[in-house]
C-alpha cells in the first residue's frame, strides 16, 4: 500500500439532494511536499472534492460516496474527526467565517484547545505558528478589526497549530487585494518547501502559477479534464472559464484560429456640465479619528465609465458614499446635479445616483424578484404605471425575466448580483455606482456579467450606455479597469493620486506598486502592444495584434 | 435538515445558538437607538421575532441559548446591567418556540407558519409570565402590578412583532434553504 | 454602527475580583432578600449600603450611566407607584392588614363616568413604597456594573468553571465573537436600503405597517447569518470541536479577596434565611416613628 500522504482512488460522490454526481471517478496521488493547483469553473466540484478529503463528506454532508480517500494509507471515513483534523488542515474561502474567537491568540489556540492539550503546549504551539507566519505582532489584537489579509494569516495560523501534514486551501485569495494575495501565495509556497503537501483550489490561475505549483488539476463537470505539469501549457483549459495569463489566452486564440471578438467600443467622451462634483472634500468618521479623505476634488461627466483602484482601507467606499449622501463631508462640499448633498436626503439623491453595494446579501429581502425591484421606485414615489414599466424594462436588460416570480434569495450568486443591478436600474437613476461588482464571483460568471453590462448586443446599446449617463465602479481587479473602463482613478493617501485614461494612469508601474496594485499580464501585454492597438483591449482581441 | 431530533446538542446547536444570541442582542440594542413608537408602556422589540425564528428553525436548545445569552448581550450593550430573570424569560420564549421544530418541514406552507406562530405565542406568554412573576418575587410587587406593569405590555408588544415578522422571516428562509442542503 | 463594549479595564478592587465571585455574590443578595421575603428596613438599609459601597468602588463614570439611571429611576418610581395604588390586598399581605391611618384617597375613575374605585393611601403603603424602592435599588446597584466591569472575553471561561458544559460555555464566547460582525452587517444593510430610497425615520402609517417596514433591514442580516452558520459549523468541526474535553486557556483562580466577598455573600444569604425563618425577624412592619410623623 502506498504511503503517500494523500491517495484518492476512483472517488465519486452524489449529494442526497441532487440527482447527478457532483464529482466522478477522481483518482490522484500526492507526494510529500507537493503543491497541487485545482482549477475549474464554478460548480465543477472543487469544494466537493475538498470536503471528501477533509472528511466533511461523509460526516456532515450526506449522499452516496464510492471509491477511497486515503490519508497516509488510512481511509478518511474510518478515522476519528480529531485524527483527520490533525492530518488535514483546511482553510475555507472566507476567513471572516472561519474565525471563531474574538481575539487572535484564542483563535489560533482553538484547535489545540479542542484536542484537550495541556496549556503549556498550546501556548508553545500558538507562538510557533504566529512566528512561522511572521504575525507575532497580531497576538493580542481583536480578530474583528483585522484587515482581510491579516485575517487570512490568522486563520492559517489556527490551522497550522494542529500540525497537519496536508493543507487544503479552498479559494483562499477571494477577498484579498492583489498585493495581499501575492503575499499569501508566497507563504503557501514556502510551506510546501518545508514538506507540507498542499492542495490549492483557486480560480485565479494566473496569480497561482506565480508560485510554481508542481501540478495542475483541471476539472469540468465533476470529472478530471487535465492532470499534469504546468509548463507544457495545457490545451484542455478553457480560457473563458478560469483566469489564465494573457499570453496563454493569446496563444490559444491563435491556435484555435478564432475570429477575435469585436473590441469593446468605449463610450465616447462628451464633456458638458459635470454630474457629480467633489470640491475640496475632507472627511473623518469621528472627531477623534484621523481623516479618511483630505482635499478630494473630482468631477464626473456624462459618458464616464470610471474604475477606482486602491489598497484595502484607503477610503474608496468612503469616497463613493459621499456621492449618494450617506456620508456628508466634514468640510468642502459634494454636488449632485448642481445641488449640495447636505441639502438633500439620501432618497432624493437616489433619483440621480444609484448605488449597488458589494454583496447582494446585504440588500435582498423580498419574497419575489418583482417586489424586490419595486422597492426602490415605490420608496421614490413613482406612480404605479411607471413602476411596472421600469421594473419590466430593467428585468429584460439584465435577462432575468424568467425569474420574476422567484424569490431572489433562492437565486445563484451571479443571478442575485444581476437582481441588485436591476433593482437600481428600476429606480431610473442617471449615474450608476458599484462597489466591487465582481468580488466573490468566478471568472466566467463575472466576465459574462460585465460583458452584459458594458457591451452592446445585437446592435442595441449596452445596458450601461442605454440607461446611465455615467458609471463608476470600485475594484481590486486591474483587468477590469483595463478591459471595461474609459477612465481610471487611483485612490490612496486620503486623496486621488491619479486620474485619466486607463492607458495613461496604468502605465506608471511604480505608482501602481506603491498603492498595492500589481500589474497583470494583461496590462503588461496591453502596454507592450499599445503602439499597435492605440487602446486597451481584452486578451482575446489582442491576439490579432500579438506577433 | 431532515431527521431532526428535538434535543440534539452538537456543534450545530452551539453555532446557531451563538448566532441567534448575537443577532438578538444586536437587534435589541439597535432598536434602542431607533426607538419604535411606544404606546403607553408597550415597547416593541422586533428582535423577538428573530429569536422565535431561530427557535423554530433550529430547535429548543438554540432558542434557549439565543434568548438567554442574547438578552444578556443586549442589556450589556445598552449598559442596563444584568437581569437574569428577563434573560431567562427570553430563553424560555425561544425554547418553547423551538419545540415546534420537528413539525416544520416547509417554511412557506401556511399551516406550518401558523403552527410556528402558535408555538411562538405560547413561548412569549410562558417567557414573559416567568419574568414578570420573578419580578414579583424579586421586586416584591404584587401580582396585579406584575401583570399590568410588566406582563401585559411586554406580551402585547412581542406578539404583535412576531405576528408580523415571523412569517416574513420563515418565507425568506425557505428560499435560502432551497439553495443548500446537507 | 460599531459595537462599543461598556467594559473598560480599570484598576479597581471590583475588577480584580473573579467574575464568578461577582455573579455568585449578586445571586446571594437577590435570593437572600427575595426568597425569605425580607422587608425589615433594619436589614434592607444595611444591604442597600453594602451595594452602594460596592457600586461606588467600581468607579464607573457618571456620564456613562446617566441615561441608564434616569431610565431605571423612572421605572422604579412608576412600578412602585403603580404597586402602591393597585396593591389593595397585595405585597406581603401585612401591608394592608395592618390597621393604618388613611392619609388621603386617590379616586381612580374611568373618565367621564362615575365608575371606578377610591383607593385609600395609608401610612403603611407609603412606608412600604420606601422599603420597596430601596430593596429594588439594592439589587440594581449590583446588576448595573456587571457589563461595565467584567471583560466580555472571560464569560465563557467563567461559566465553564462554574460547571456549565464546554459547549454551552463556548456558545457564550462565540456569541461575543459574532456581535460586532452582525452590527456591521446591519449598518451596511441600512446604508444599502437607504440608497434605494428607504427611510426608517419616516413617520407614515400605523404601528403595524411601521413594524412591517423593518423587514428590509432585518431579513438580509438574518438570512446572511443563517448561511454563515453552515460555514462556521464546518470550520469548527474541522478543528475538532466537541471531540474531546476542551482545555480552556484562561484559568480563573479565587484569591483571598474573592473568599472575602464570597463569604460576605453567603453570610448575607444564610443570615437572611436564619433571621426570617429561625427568629421570625425581617418581615414587614411599620415602625412607630414613621407612623408618628403623620399623627
Ligand atoms: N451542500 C450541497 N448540497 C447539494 N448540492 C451541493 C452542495 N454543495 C454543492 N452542491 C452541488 O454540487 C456541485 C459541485 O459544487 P462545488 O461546491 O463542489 O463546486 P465548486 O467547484 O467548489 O464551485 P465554486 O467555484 O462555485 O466554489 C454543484 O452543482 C453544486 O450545486
Ligand atoms: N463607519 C466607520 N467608522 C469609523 N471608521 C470607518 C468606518 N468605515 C470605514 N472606516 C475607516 O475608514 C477607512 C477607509 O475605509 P473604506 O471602507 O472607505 O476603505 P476602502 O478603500 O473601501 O477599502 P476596501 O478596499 O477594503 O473596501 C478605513 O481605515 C476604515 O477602517
Ligand atoms: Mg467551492
Ligand atoms: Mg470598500
Amino acid at each position: 500500500m502506498s504511503t503517500h500522504p494523500l491517495v484518492i482512488e476512483n472517488l465519486t460522490f452524489k449529494y442526497r439532494t441532487r440527482p447527478e454526481n457532483a464529482i466522478e471517478n477522481i483518482s490522484l496521488e500526492l507526494k510529500q511536499g507537493e503543491l497541487l493547483l485545482i482549477a475549474g469553473a464554478s460548480g465543477c466540484g472543487k469544494s466537493t472534492l475538498a470536503r471528501c478529503i477533509n472528511g466533511l463528506i461523509p460526516r456532515s454532508y450526506r449522499g452516496e460516496r464510492r471509491g477511497k480517500v486515503l490519508l497516509h494509507g488510512k481511509d478518511v471515513a474510518d478515522l476519528q474527526i480529531a485524527e483527520v483534523a490533525q492530518t488535514v488542515g483546511s482553510l475555507l474561502q472566507d476567513p471572516e467565517r472561519q474565525i471563531v474567537a474574538s481575539n487572535v491568540f484564542n483563535e489560533v489556540a482553538f484547535g489545540p484547545e479542542n484536542l484537550g492539550l495541556p496549556r503549556g503546549e498550546i501556548v508553545e504551539r500558538v507562538d510557533q505558528a504566529l512566528k512561522r507566519l511572521n504575525i507575532e505582532y497580531l497576538r493580542d489584537r481583536e480578530t474583528f478589526n483585522l484587515s482581510g489579509g491579516e485575517k487570512q494569516k490568522v486563520a492559517l495560523a489556527g490551522v497550522l497549530t494542529m500540525n497537519p501534514s496536508i493543507l487544503l486551501l479552498d479559494e483562499p485569495l477571494a477577498s484579498l487585494d492583489p498585493a495581499s494575495a501575492h503575499e499569501a501565495l508566497e507563504v503557501f509556497r514556502s510551506l510546501a518547501d518545508e514538506g507540507k503537501t498542499i492542495v490549492l483550489i483557486e480560480h485565479r490561475v494566473e496569480d497561482a502559477i506565480a508560485i510554481k505549483p508542481d501540478r495542475l488539476l483541471y476539472m469540468e463537470g465533476g470529472k478530471i479534464q487535465y492532470l499534469g505539469a504546468i509548463d507544457n501549457l495545457p490545451k484542455e483549459i478553457d480560457y473563458t472559464q478560469v483566469k489564465l495569463p494573457a499570453t496563454w489566452v493569446v496563444q490559444r486564440v491563435k491556435e484555435l484560429n478564432q475570429a477575435a471578438e469585436t473590441p469593446t467600443p468605449l463610450a465616447v467622451e462628451e464633456r458638458g456640465e459635470p454630474l457629480v462634483v467633489f470640491e475640496d472634500v475632507d472627511f473623518r468618521y469621528d472627531e477623534e479619528l484621523p481623516f479618511v479623505l483630505k482635499d478630494v476634488n473630482l468631477k464626473i461627466y456624462a459618458g464616464d465609465l470610471i474604475a477606482v483602484l486602491g489598497p484595502n482601507g484607503a477610503g474608496k467606499s468612503t469616497l463613493v458614499k459621499h456621492a449618494i449622501g450617506l456620508l456628508k463631508p466634514t468640510s468642502g462640499r459634494v454636488l449632485v446635479e448642481g445641488k449640495d448633498t447636505r441639502k438633500m436626503s439620501v432618497a432624493q439623491i437616489a433619483r440621480a445616483l444609484g448605488y449597488v453595494f458589494q454583496s447582494p446579501t446585504h440588500m435582498l429581502y423580498a419574497p419575489t424578484v418583482r417586489e424586490e425591484l419595486e422597492f426602490g421606485p415605490k420608496n421614490l414615489k413613482y406612480d404605479s404605471a411607471e413602476i411596472s414599466k421600469f421594473v419590466n424594462e430593467s428585468l429584460s436588460s439584465v435577462n432575468l425575466e424568467e425569474f420574476v416570480e422567484y424569490p431572489p434569495l433562492a437565486l445563484s450568486f451571479g443571478q442575485q448580483k444581476r437582481t441588485t443591478i436591476a433593482a437600481v436600474l428600476a429606480m431610473r437613476s442617471k449615474i450608476l455606482v458599484m462597489d466591487e461588482p465582481t468580488a466573490g464571483q468566478d471568472f466566467a460568471n463575472y466576465t459574462h456579467f460585465m460583458n452584459a453590462l458594458c457591451q452592446p448586443s445585437d446592435g442595441a446599446q449596452s445596458i450601461l450606455s442605454a440607461n446611465f449617463a455615467a458609471t463608476l465602479f470600485i475594484t481590486h481587479d486591474v483587468d477590469l479597469a483595463v478591459t471595461y473602463a474609459n477612465r481610471a482613478l487611483v485612490f490612496g493617501d486620503k486623496r486621488i493620486i491619479a486620474d485619466g485614461k486607463p492607458q495613461d494612469v496604468l502605465k506608471d508601474t511604480e505608482l501602481l506598486l506603491k498603492y498595492r496594485i500589481r500589474p497583470t499580464s494583461l496590462l503588461k501585454l496591453n502596454l507592450d502592444l499599445l503602439p499597435k492597438t492605440g487602446k486597451f483591449l481584452p486578451a482575446e482581441a489582442l491576439a490579432a495584434y500579438a506577433s | 435538515m431532515n431527521d431532526k431530533s428535538t434535543w440534539e446538542f452538537g456543534t450545530r446547536q452551539v453555532v446557531y445558538g451563538a448566532i441567534g444570541a448575537a443577532l438578538y442582542g444586536v437587534l435589541s440594542w439597535v432598536t434602542n437607538i431607533f426607538p419604535l413608537p411606544a404606546a403607553g408602556n408597550i415597547t416593541f422589540r422586533p428582535a423577538v421575532a428573530v429569536l422565535i425564528f431561530f427557535g423554530v428553525a433550529y430547535g429548543p436548545w438554540v432558542g434557549l441559548l439565543a434568548g438567554f445569552i442574547g438578552n444578556t448581550l443586549g442589556d450589556a450593550l445598552s449598559g442596563w446591567g444584568f437581569y437574569w430573570h428577563w434573560s431567562l424569560g427570553s430563553g424560555i420564549m425561544g425554547l418553547v418556540a423551538g419545540l415546534v421544530m420537528t413539525q416544520i418541514s416547509d417554511f412557506r406552507a401556511k399551516d406550518q407558519i401558523i403552527k410556528a406562530a402558535i408555538y411562538g405565542l405560547v413561548g412569549i406568554i410562558a417567557g414573559m409570565l416567568f419574568a414578570s412573576l420573578m419580578e414579583k418575587v424579586v421586586g416584591g410587587i404584587d401580582i396585579k402590578t406584575a401583570l399590568i406593569g410588566y406582563f401585559v405590555p411586554a406580551t402585547i408588544g412581542n406578539v404583535v412583532v412576531v405576528g408580523i415578522l415571523l412569517p416574513v422571516l420563515m418565507i425568506a428562509f425557505a428560499a435560502v434553504a432551497s439553495r443548500r442542503g446537507r | 454602527m460599531l459595537v462599543a463594549w461598556k467594559y473598560r479595564p480599570r484598576n479597581t478592587f471590583i475588577q480584580r475580583l473573579d467574575p464568578r465571585t461577582r455573579l455568585i455574590f449578586l445571586f446571594c443578595v437577590i435570593f437572600g432578600v427575595s426568597i425569605p421575603e425580607i422587608w425589615d428596613y433594619r436589614i434592607v438599609l444595611p444591604l442597600f449600603l453594602v451595594s452602594l459601597t460596592l457600586y461606588l468602588m467600581a468607579r464607573i463614570a457618571w456620564k456613562d450611566v446617566k441615561r441608564v439611571w434616569t431610565y431605571i429611576l423612572i421605572l422604579v418610581v412608576f412600578i412602585v407607584g403603580l404597586n402602591a395604588l393597585l396593591s389593595a390586598r397585595g405585597g406581603p399581605s401585612s401591608v394592608t392588614n395592618i390597621v393604618s391611618p388613611v392619609i388621603f384617597t386617590v379616586p381612580l375613575k374611568i373618565p367621564f363616568t362615575q365608575l371606578g374605585w377610591d383607593i385609600p393611601v395609608t401610612v403603611s403603603k407609603i412606608w412600604f413604597s420606601f422599603n420597596q424602592m430601596f430593596r429594588m435599588l439594592t439589587m440594581t446597584l449590583l446588576a448595573i456594573p456587571i457589563p461595565y466591569t467584567i471583560d466580555p472575553n472571560i464569560y465563557g471561561t467563567a461559566f465553564r468553571q462554574m460547571g456549565a458544559s464546554d459547549k454551552v460555555s463556548f456558545t457564550m464566547d462565540l456569541a461575543f465573537r459574532f456581535l460586532p460582525t452582525f452590527a456591521r452587517d446591519f449598518s451596511i444593510t441600512m446604508d444599502a436600503q437607504r440608497a434605494r430610497g428607504y427611510e426608517l425615520e419616516s413617520m407614515e402609517g400605523g404601528i403595524f405597517s411601521r413594524i412591517r417596514r423593518l423587514a428590509p433591514l432585518i431579513i438580509p442580516v438574518v438570512m446572511q447569518s443563517t448561511v454563515t452558520g453552515e460555514e462556521v459549523i464546518d470550520a469548527m468541526d474541522l478543528r475538532a470541536f466537541g471531540t474531546n474535553r476542551r482545555t480552556w486557556l484562561k484559568d480563573l483562580k479565587y484569591a483571598p479577596r474573592d473568599y472575602l466577598i464570597l463569604g460576605l455573600g453567603i453570610f448575607i444569604f444564610v443570615g437572611c434565611c436564619v433571621l426570617r425563618w429561625g427568629f421570625g425577624v425581617g418581615g414587614y412592619f411599620v415602625p412607630d416613628f414613621f407612623t408618628n410623623l403623620f399623627l
